[in-house]
C-alpha cells in the first residue's frame, strides 16, 4: 500500500484494538507510574514532519497521529461532545444521549443520483470495509482532540449511488427525535441539523463516514450510529447521526451558516489566518494537553486538500 | 465590617448580611480551587474556570448594583452598605477571569493576548469593565473618598458603565446569533434583564412613585 501522510491503513474489524484493552493497558501503565515511557518511545519514532514538534506527554498507549500528537483519552472523546439536540453543555451530552435509540437505523441516499438507495446500518457495515483512521478534530470553539475513528471513505458510498452530472453538492441531515433529545424542541436552534460539502470535498479520500471510535461502535453522544468526519474542517461540519444524504445542484443550507453566516462559513476550513469574533483560530487548546498549540492550516491536512481550493480566496470563502 | 464598628447602633441590622456576603464572596473561589485541586473541573478546565469566574463577577456586580435602589425604595440601610463588599467581590472575580485568560490559557504570551484583544470586540468590552472595576476597588477606601471628594462620586458612577459592558461581554461570548437569539442565551439574557430593571429603578420619578405606592399599601 502506498504510504500516505495521514494514517489510512485498512484493518479488519478483528485487528482493531478493543476498547477494554486500550483502557486496561492505560490503567496498567498508569499504575506502574511509567506513563513517561510513551513520550520516550514516541521520541524515537520517525517523524513524518520533522519541523513540527511533537506535543509533550504522549499517553501510555503510545499511539499518535502522523504528526506525533498522542490520542486524546477515550473518556474525553466520549465525555466532551457538542451535540446541541441533547444539550449545549458538552459534559452532559454523554449522560443525556444514553437513551437515544439507534437500532434500527437507516440512511436514505437520494437526490441527483442514478441509483437512490436506503441503507440499513447493517448493510453499510457489511458492504463497506471499515478501516481505522487517526484524525485531528479541531472545534471552532478553539479546542481540539486526536481521535481514532473507524469508518470508510464517503466516496465508496457515493460511487454506489452514482451522482448525476448535475450534482454539485452533498447535503446531510441528522436525526431529529425530540422525544429522545432534550433540547431538540426548545426552539433555540432550527433543527434538524443540516450540513453540506461540495461534491469534490465529499469525494476526497480523507472524508470519512465513521461508524466507530477506539475500536467500538460510536457511542450515542459521538453521533451513533453513523456520522461524517471531515478532518480539515471545523468540527461542526462533521454532522452526527446521519439519516439522509442528498446529492444536490446548489449549495445546501447548513445549520450554523444559517444562524450566523458572518461567523460560520459554508466551507469552515480550519484556517489560522481567518479569525472568529469569539475564539482564537490561530491557536487551540488540545483536550488533555497543557499549553496552547498553533492551529495548522487545514488542520494539518493542507497538502492533501489545498488542491480542492485552487484559485479560491479562502478569506472570503471561509 | 468596618462600618458596623463605627456605627454600633446599626450593628444588629448589619451583622447578618455582612457575614453572609463574605461567605458568599469566597465560596465560588473555594469551590473553584477545590475542583482544580481534585481535577474535577472537566475536560476543558480553562474554559470551565473562565465561565465560573465570569459568571461570579457578573452576579456580584448585579448584586452590588441592587443595593442602592433597594435602599432608596424599601429603606434598607444595612443592605445599602453591602454595595462595597459586593463590588469588591465583583472586581475580584473579574480579575480572576482575566487571569484565567491571560495566565492560565495564554501563558502570558503578550503577542497572542494582544492579537486576541485587537480582533475580538467582546474582549475589549470585558477589559474596559475590568479596568473600571479595578479602579473602583482601588478607590473604595474612606481615605480615597475623602481625597477625591466630588470626583469620587463621578468616578464611582462608572459602575453603571461596567455593568452594561460586562453584560454585553457576556452576551457576545455566547455561541449563536445574538440578533435572532439562537443559542444558549438564557443566562446572559437574565443578567441583561436584571441590569435593565436595576437601571430603570434608578430613575428618580420611578423611585418616587414606587415609594408612594408602598406607603399607600
Amino acid at each position: 500500500m502506498e504510504e500516505k501522510r495521514y494514517k489510512s491503513v485498512p484493518v479488519k474489524p478483528e485487528e482493531i484494538t478493543p476498547k477494554e484493552i486500550y483502557l486496561s493497558r492505560r490503567r496498567f501503565l498508569r499504575q506502574m507510574g511509567i506513563t513517561g515511557m510513551g513520550a520516550l518511545l514516541a521520541a524515537c519514532a520517525p517523524q513524518a514532519l520533522p519541523d513540527t514538534p511533537a506535543p509533550q506527554g504522549a499517553p501510555a498507549n503510545g499511539r499518535t497521529d502522523e504528526l506525533g500528537n498522542p490520542l486524546t483519552d477515550y473518556e474525553a472523546v466520549t465525555g466532551y461532545c457538542n451535540f446541541y439536540e441533547f444539550t449545549t453543555n458538552k459534559e452532559r451530552v454523554d449522560e443525556l444521549a444514553q437513551d437515544f435509540v439507534t437500532e434500527p437505523w437507516s440512511v436514505q441516499v437520494e437526490g441527483l443520483v442514478e441509483n437512490p438507495l436506503t441503507y440499513s446500518l447493517e448493510e453499510i457495515l457489511a458492504r463497506f470495509d471499515q478501516e481505522e483512521r487517526i484524525y485531528r478534530m479541531r472545534c471552532v470553539e478553539g479546542w481540539s482532540m486526536v481521535i481514532p475513528w473507524t469508518g470508510f471513505p464517503l466516496k465508496q458510498l457515493l460511487d454506489e449511488v452514482q451522482p448525476t452530472a448535475e450534482a454539485q453538492y452533498v447535503a446531510f441531515e441528522s436525526a431529529l427525535v425530540p422525544e429522545q433529545m432534550d433540547s431538540a424542541a426548545s426552539g433555540r436552534f432550527p433543527f434538524p441539523y443540516l450540513e453540506g460539502l461540495r461534491l469534490d470535498e465529499a469525494l476526497h479520500d480523507l472524508t470519512l463516514l465513521a461508524t466507530g471510535l477506539y475500536g467500538e461502535p460510536l457511542p450515542p453522544q459521538n453521533g451513533a450510529p453513523i456520522r461524517l468526519v471531515v478532518p480539515w474542517k471545523y468540527g461542526f461540519k462533521s454532522i452526527k447521526s446521519i439519516v439522509r444524504i442528498a446529492l444536490v445542484a446548489e449549495q445546501p443550507p447548513t445549520l450554523w451558516n444559517t444562524i450566523a453566516p458572518q461567523e460560520y462559513g459554508f466551507y469552515a476550513n480550519v484556517n489560522p489566518a481567518v479569525d472568529h469574533p469569539r475564539w482564537s483560530q490561530a491557536t487551540e487548546r488540545r483536550i488533555g494537553g497543557s499549553a496552547r498549540l498553533d492551529t495548522l492550516l487545514m488542520n494539518g491536512y493542507a497538502e492533501e486538500v489545498m488542491p480542492l481550493y485552487e484559485g479560491m480566496d479562502l478569506t472570503l470563502n471561509f | 465590617m468596618e462600618t458596623a464598628k463605627r456605627n454600633p447602633g446599626a450593628q444588629n441590622r448589619r451583622a447578618g448580611p455582612g457575614w453572609l456576603v463574605h461567605l458568599a464572596g469566597w465560596l465560588p473561589l473555594a469551590v473553584l480551587v477545590g475542583l482544580i485541586l481534585t481535577g474535577n473541573l472537566g475536560f476543558n478546565p480553562v474554559e470551565s474556570a473562565l465561565r465560573w469566574s465570569g459568571r461570579a463577577a457578573v452576579a456580584f456586580l448585579l448584586l452590588s448594583l441592587t443595593c442602592t435602589p433597594a435602599h432608596r425604595i424599601f429603606h434598607l440601610p444595612g443592605f445599602y452598605r453591602l454595595r462595597k463588599p459586593l463590588g469588591l467581590y465583583a472586581a475580584l472575580y473579574a480579575g480572576l477571569h482575566f487571569a484565567a485568560f491571560a495566565i492560565w490559557d495564554y501563558r502570558l504570551d503578550l503577542g497572542l493576548i494582544w492579537a486576541e484583544i485587537l480582533n475580538k470586540p467582546f474582549i475589549v468590552l470585558g477589559l474596559i469593565a475590568l479596568v473600571i472595576l479595578l479602579l473602583l476597588a482601588a478607590t473604595s477606601s474612606r481615605r480615597a473618598r475623602r481625597i477625591l471628594r466630588q470626583a469620587w462620586t463621578w468616578l464611582h458612577r462608572l459602575v453603571y458603565a461596567a455593568g452594561i459592558l460586562a453584560v454585553l461581554h457576556y452576551l457576545l461570548a455566547i455561541k449563536g446569533d445574538l440578533f435572532s437569539l439562537q443559542g444558549a442565551y438564557a443566562p446572559p439574557l437574565m443578567a441583561s434583564g436584571v441590569l435593565i430593571l436595576l437601571l430603570v429603578l434608578r430613575i428618580p420619578q420611578i423611585q418616587q412613585s414606587l415609594r408612594r405606592l408602598l406607603t399607600r399599601a
